[in-house]
């Protein structure tokens, strides 16, 4: 079962990820953190996210690019944070995979998806401020556009987080087969 | 409590004023005075009055932001806030906008948790989040 997770900063949907994969059957949980710790800020910000793990059984992997190489227990549940970063890391970083990014990024979700139980991966909205920016900064925007769209479509469930308020935007659909036989 | 979110320029205040029947009384978050949040029945622009507070050396740890939240949530109860809702966009590439953002995001997360209402206001047409007596209603699902 895969779950795309996205929202602003600040929305909470860190915290929304977490409980959806305490929830999940799953006994291992796996956490892929993307984001390279720039500055004291960086720092800071990847402790607050430790820190909320912490306690709750998370065995941490950190990957910042090449996602389709990693391996991850079989039946795991894994928590992917966050996709922006990811491509941003895929676009820009040397060992990334430069102008094939969207197709790295898909790639490697779809392959931890093959691999694991519950997949749960957070994103982000970065488009609606309404700035124009310089073009490095549009190209990403429309990468991670792209990848988002791509990542719904391979989702069962889609959900935004307002606040820490969930929304619906692709619920999980029961099989028809499923639905057949629950209807005699 | 009540929470009233949306983009710039979206029509929230009149929604706010027109549903709740609230019409005097409401406190610019850009230019009140600080003291005015814990009293007053109503309050637009709750976002700058979050950068004025930061500004003053208010605000600044998340702690302080969250305990900012459970104090106003205990202290002024039937308040309704208007705010625009902000993280929508490109990370800013400064320190203290990126504090901002994330301040406010994290104020108004521990306000939404115990609001008995939160509305987005798009296109001056108020959509529900969160609703008194009931479960957060999921109502609209555009990819469906």
């Amino acid at each position: 079962m895969m779950h795309l997770i996205t929202g602003g900063s600040g929305s909470g949907k860190s915290a929304y990820a977490e409980e959806r994969i305490l929830e999940a059957p799953e006994r291992r949980r796996i956490y892929i953190a993307t984001m390279l710790p720039y500055g004291e800020e960086g720092k800071r910000r990847v402790e607050r996210h430790r820190r909320m793990r912490r306690d709750k059984g998370f065995e941490t992997v950190e990957r910042y690019t090449g996602l389709s190489g990693l391996k991850v227990p079989e039946g795991s549940a894994v928590l992917l944070e966050c996709i922006s970063n990811l491509a941003a890391n895929e676009r820009y970083q040397e060992e990334g995979a430069g102008e094939d990014a969207w197709s790295a990024v898909v790639e490697g979700v779809r392959s931890l998806k093959r691999q694991c139980g519950t997949l749960v991966v957070v994103t982000n909205e970065v488009f609606s401020d309404g700035f124009v920016y310089d073009s490095s900064t549009m190209e990403y925007m429309k990468l991670l556009g792209a990848i988002n769209q791509e990542l719904a479509r391979e989702a069962d469930r889609v959900t935004e987080v307002v606040y820490g308020i969930p929304l619906d935007l692709k619920k999980e659909r029961v099989s028809e087969a499923k639905e057949r036989w629950e209807n005699g | 409590m009540k929470l009233v979110i949306g983009g710039a320029f979206q029509g929230k205040l009149d929604w706010a004023k027109r549903t709740y029947g609230l019409r005097e009384g409401w406190a610019d978050g850009s230019l009140c005075g600080l003291e005015e949040i814990w009293s007053c029945p109503g309050m637009f622009h709750f976002h700058e009055y979050v950068l004025r507070a930061m500004e003053q050396g208010m605000l600044q740890s998340e702690q302080e932001g969250e305990a900012f939240a459970r104090r106003l949530l205990e202290r002024n109860p039937g308040l309704i806030l208007v705010t625009n809702e902000l993280g929508y966009g490109i990370v800013p590439t400064d320190a203290f906008d990126r504090r901002f953002r994330e301040m406010t995001g994290r104020i108004c997360t521990g306000l939404a948790a115990e609001a008995e209402e939160v509305v987005r206001v798009v296109c001056g047409l108020g959509v529900k989040l969160k609703e008194a007596k009931e479960e957060p209603s999921h109502v609209f699902s555009p990819l469906c």
